[in-house]
């Protein structure tokens, strides 16, 4: 008699575990994760939205249903000026580093000397925490005994301290100048990263055209790192967009709400004025804002990856 | 097999969790009053506590009440967490973790923000635990919020203007000014010493403008007619104006908090400020000046007609017990650290702070010593309570009043248009 062994049942491709189909896995998989997206983001942020429709105070117990009634008074008395303090923070905290940043990264991108070094010493700014930063260039700002107005004092260039924090004409450009210190180096280094995927061929051969240094830059660096300075540009927009701690530490959003921003303006209204419903306002209106940029820069990688 | 999701399936999934998470967050309870619990409740005798305090972030005031907690924790066999925040964020923060039931035990207030906090309805009443205590009646009135005692009077006192007899002796002012007319002399006076002084470190950051609620009240202005906002009456534009003109003619400096004024009347930069007794401690900690005790002298506020009443604020801090898990062992520990003679002596020995009890006032070190005594005769003798106190949203309020008084500093509005805007404002927290 002889003995046929049944060969074993081949084992299911694609099927990780068993009883289990390929999509109900992934979902699986998916489920701690989104768990912790909905704890400690969707909840949060949902629940701070829906603040937006009641009258509620930090410091009463109880809340009221209001609609539309607290969008409609801010966006009829403090979103205007918002905006454009937020825009005018968010471009000049985005421009003045990039321009920095791209003017330093094409000088270290040649063979200066100490290059090595400079590349180091320049990102010392950017890991300086933001509140140290902030607290740095206030105490540099300060009216009464900060080091901008002792320098200008010594040099003759004012003959009385300057109060450049508490003067509208100066507050906000003392602030883009604070984020800026700490800004640039990170966009150094991504447009040096870039600059340095630039094929030398290419410039040699641009050179043997006759182009010149500027021409060069036009037509041969810009188009290059044109990806990189897309998504450099729009992910400072996004974040100066939603920066508060600058502003906050130096001037909280003074003199007389000249630096306020919505960033600032949410905690000033949730802590300062307990007006729950009118900070979820607040931060509705901003959401909305920022999705514009954030669809903005899905549309910008979405091109690269594809391209 | 394998199973590809598209984006769009993506955000469906993220959009039903949302949706989800939508309907939790409109269906969450607002926070509710906390019931007292039993007396003999086992949960409300645990021996663990926490105990907030801002003076624990400060660095003159931290090891003197670092100090009092281990006392308590050694004789008591108490376990005190120690929570801190810096002031001027402290309300904030506490607001939340009390409206949050995360602390469990006792906090360190500021008499002005009793009502804020006493609107959660979350505080205890103390009026047990206060009847034998020995505290003064001023003191106690403190710690009362709508009949009830809901803080154990710490340190009581006043806000009032401190000096620096040298300066002002260098600037030829040998008697201090009665009236703000010689007030304003005087300042000019000392700007006249040159080398960066700031006659007057007067409050200009928002975070403390409140300050010219006093000046306002020297001018006339009552602020609160029964529940009607008098802000934006002559008086208060008149304050205002004045105050405009000493920060045009630089008598005040800009970019000021009580801390920049602390810092400069430490350095010897600036010969009078605001504060309460407290800022003694701080100022001469950190003065290069080893002399400088010995020339501070707190002054009356000027007045503007000669005879009239100087002007000041009440000030002084409170222990207050949050109803619930270990608030009877709290309640204690207030008590102790409020009224033990031992402890409040100190308190008072390290940092200056008054105490609250007769026996505390009536002790040597307390009643024989000069600045205290000066201060007590010359500004608490007349302070009084901020009539805003008593709305939950006074620090609401405070704000509307500092960023309009900022605008008029800065210029950009008039102290009639920008004084009608906060008296209006302020009416509207007026419930």
């Amino acid at each position: 008699m002889t003995t046929a062994t049944r060969p074993a049942p081949p084992r299911k491709q694609g099927t990780p575990a068993q009883g289990l189909s390929g999509g109900a896995f992934a979902i699986l998989l998916v489920l701690p994760g989104l768990a912790l997206l909905v704890a400690v983001v969707l909840y949060p942020l949902i629940s701070s939205l829906v603040t937006a429709f009641f009258e509620q105070s930090l410091v009463e117990p109880g809340r009221r249903f209001v609609g539309l009634e607290n969008i409609r008074a801010v966006l009829d008395s403090d979103f205007l000026p918002l905006l454009r303090q937020t825009l005018v923070f968010t471009v000049g905290t985005t421009l003045v580093p990039f321009v920095i940043g791209f003017a330093l990264a094409l000088a270290l991108n040649t063979r200066i000397r100490g290059r090595g070094f400079l590349r180091g010493a320049f990102l010392l700014p950017w890991l300086v925490p933001a509140v140290v930063t902030s607290f740095l260039w206030m105490w540099i700002f300060n009216a009464n005994y900060g080091v901008a107005n002792g320098v200008l004092e010594a040099l003759g260039i004012v003959d009385e301290p300057e109060a450049w924090l508490s003067s509208p004409g100066t507050a906000m450009a003392a602030v883009i100048i604070a984020k800026t210190w700490a800004s640039f180096p990170w966009m150094m280094v991504m447009l040096l990263a870039g600059l340095q995927t630039v094929p030398p061929e290419l410039h040699e051969a641009a050179q043997v055209d006759g182009a010149g240094t500027i021409r060069r830059f036009r037509s041969v660096t810009v188009p290059h790192l044109r990806g990189i300075i897309g998504l450099v540009l729009l992910l400072e927009l996004i974040w100066n967009f939603q920066h508060f701690d600058t502003i906050y530490v130096m001037t909280g959003g003074g003199p007389a709400g000249t630096t306020e921003t919505f960033a600032v303006a949410v905690y000033d209204t949730f802590y300062k004025g307990h007006d729950l419903g009118r900070a979820g306002a607040i931060g509705l209106l901003w959401m909305v804002l920022l999705l514009v940029l954030v669809v903005g820069y899905l549309r910008v990688v979405d091109r690269e990856e594809k391209a | 097999m394998t199973t590809a999701y598209s984006r769009r399936r993506m955000l469906q999934f993220l959009g039903a969790a949302g949706l989800g998470a939508a309907g939790l967050a409109a269906c969450a309870p607002a926070p509710k009053e906390t019931e007292p619990l039993a007396a003999d409740d086992p949960k409300a005798n645990e021996k663990t506590f926490s105990f907030a305090s801002w003076t624990l972030n400060e660095e003159a005031g931290k090891p003197v009440v670092q100090g009092l907690l281990d006392t308590i924790t050694t004789k008591d066999g108490l376990t005190v967490n120690p929570v801190s925040y810096p002031y001027n964020e402290y309300l904030n923060q506490l607001t939340l973790q009390v409206r949050g039931d995360k602390l469990v035990g006792a906090a360190q207030l500021d008499i002005a923000w009793l009502g804020a906090l006493a609107a959660l309805g979350k505080l205890r009443d103390l009026g047990d635990a206060a009847k034998d205590g020995g505290y003064t009646s001023t003191a106690l009135e403190s710690g009362q919020y709508e009949g009830k005692q809901l803080g154990l009077p710490w340190t009581t006192g006043a806000i009032g203007l401190v000096t620096n007899k040298e300066l002002l002796s260098r600037a030829g002012i040998t008697e201090f000014p009665e009236t703000i007319e010689d007030f304003e002399a005087a300042l000019v006076e000392l700007k006249g010493l040159g080398g960066g002084v700031v006659p007057y470190a007067a409050s200009t950051k928002v975070a403390q403008l409140k300050d010219i609620l006093f000046w306002m009240k020297t001018f006339g202005c009552t602020l609160l007619d029964g529940d009607r906002v008098t802000i934006g009456d002559d008086a208060s534009v008149e304050a205002v104006t004045w105050y405009k003109k000493l920060y045009d003619q630089k008598l005040i400096a800009p970019d000021v908090d009580r801390f920049d004024a602390r810092a400069l009347f430490g350095q010897g930069r600036a010969a009078i400020y605001d504060d309460a007794i407290v800022g003694k401690g701080a100022v001469i900690k950190d003065s290069p000046d080893k002399q400088l005790a010995d020339k501070l002298d707190p002054v009356a506020r000027p007045v503007l007609k000669s005879g009239d009443d100087p002007q000041a604020q009440l000030w002084g801090h409170v222990i207050v017990v949050v109803e619930g898990e270990a608030a009877n062992t709290a309640t204690s520990f207030a008590r102790w650290l409020t009224s033990d003679q031992a402890a409040t002596d100190e308190f008072f020995a390290k940092l200056a702070l008054p105490p609250t009890t007769e026996k505390g006032l009536a002790s040597d070190a307390v009643a024989n010593d000069p600045f205290t005594k000066a201060f007590s005769e010359r500004i608490t003798k007349t302070a009084s309570q901020n009539p805003f106190w008593r709305f939950p949203e006074y620090a609401q309020m405070e704000t509307v009043i500092a960023e309009q008084v900022q605008a008029v500093l800065i210029g950009s509005s008039s102290p009639a248009d920008a004084m009608t805007t906060a008296g209006e404002q302020v009416q509207a927290l007026v419930k």
